[in-house]
């Protein structure tokens, strides 16, 4: 069975980086463009991970974070954040509201899985 | 807390820039492995049609803007290696406008994260694009703002800040 990975940002161009470097692995990718679609598609998919902006227009990353750590059937999903941010106090803000890491971009996609490879399983794609 | 206050040092804008001048070559190389070498002279003007990103910042004393001018050629280049499109696929506007919307975040991250470790912590607002031909942005006299020229194989980036301190 496929892993679920859901990539949460209101650009298109990063979620297509986030597909392109899960795309040698055996994974089922979601999207969702903002928190309130990520909180509904995290609802539905039951994700084995999400891959969640900070800025974002109608809900942000933060917002959808909290949401996510009160609802007693989405809390266990682990959530990488990405920030264009590297303060101090924006990665501890993020750390202490659960999420399991983060990444700041710019961003290689190795880094992503390298960090994603670290919370869940992930088995490349059979060759036929 | 990392608070500022009238005690705090305001950073010069020279500084702002060399902070920003590395911050452009990482970006660049990192997302689109383009390599981009600062100029000494600005060459912005002469961008005839071109696609601005640009962002806002602002906190506790400390306001302004980012832009980042491309011409449309070289807007279009970028895009189309983000997306990883074949040379004769060109990129929708909205993809590029995607894309340099999102490389125009990760500047102002760059840049709002310096402000915040200079002791004027800020919040950023949501990249957007200005399309046009021939355009000046300018500023009342009280606002500093530099200019930034890159050379790249794609053309010229152009990466201008405005900033004004309380």
């Amino acid at each position: 069975m496929a892993t679920k990975i859901l990539s949460v940002d209101d650009s298109r161009t990063i979620r297509l980086i986030v597909g392109r470097a899960f795309g040698p692995f055996d994974c089922q990718l979601f999207e969702a463009a903002n928190g309130e679609e990520g909180l509904a598609a995290a609802t539905r998919e039951k994700p084995d991970l999400i891959v969640l902006d900070v800025t974002m227009p109608v809900m942000d990353g933060v917002t959808m974070l909290i949401k996510l750590k009160e609802d007693p059937s989405l809390k266990n999903i682990p959530v990488i954040m990405l920030t264009a941010e590297s303060g101090h106090e924006n990665v501890a803000q993020i750390g202490k509201l659960g999420a399991r890491d983060y990444l700041v971009k710019p961003f290689k996609e190795q880094q992503l899985i390298e960090r994603a490879g670290r919370i869940i399983p992930l088995q490349k794609k059979a060759t036929a | 807390m990392n608070e500022s206050n009238s005690m705090t040092p305001k950073p010069e804008i020279s500084k702002a820039g060399e902070f920003l001048t590395e911050h452009v070559v990482t970006v660049f190389e990192t997302m689109l492995s383009v390599q981009v070498a600062p100029l000494k002279k600005s060459s912005a003007e002469s961008l005839e049609e071109r696609v601005t990103g640009t962002a806002g910042f602002g906190g506790e004393g400390v306001r302004g803007v980012l832009y980042l001018h491309l011409s449309t050629t070289t807007a279009n280049r970028f895009a189309a290696i983000m997306l990883g499109l074949a040379d004769d696929v060109a990129p929708a506007d909205g993809d590029v406008n995607d894309v340099i919307g999102e490389m125009t975040n990760m500047l102002t991250g760059g840049l709002k994260s310096w402000l915040t470790n200079s002791g004027f912590p800020c919040a950023i607002s949501t990249p957007g694009i200005i399309r046009g031909t021939s355009y000046v942005i300018d500023s009342p006299p009280e606002v500093e703002s530099q200019k930034l020229v890159f050379e790249s194989a794609a053309g010229p980036v152009a990466v201008e800040i405005q900033m004004q301190f309380d």
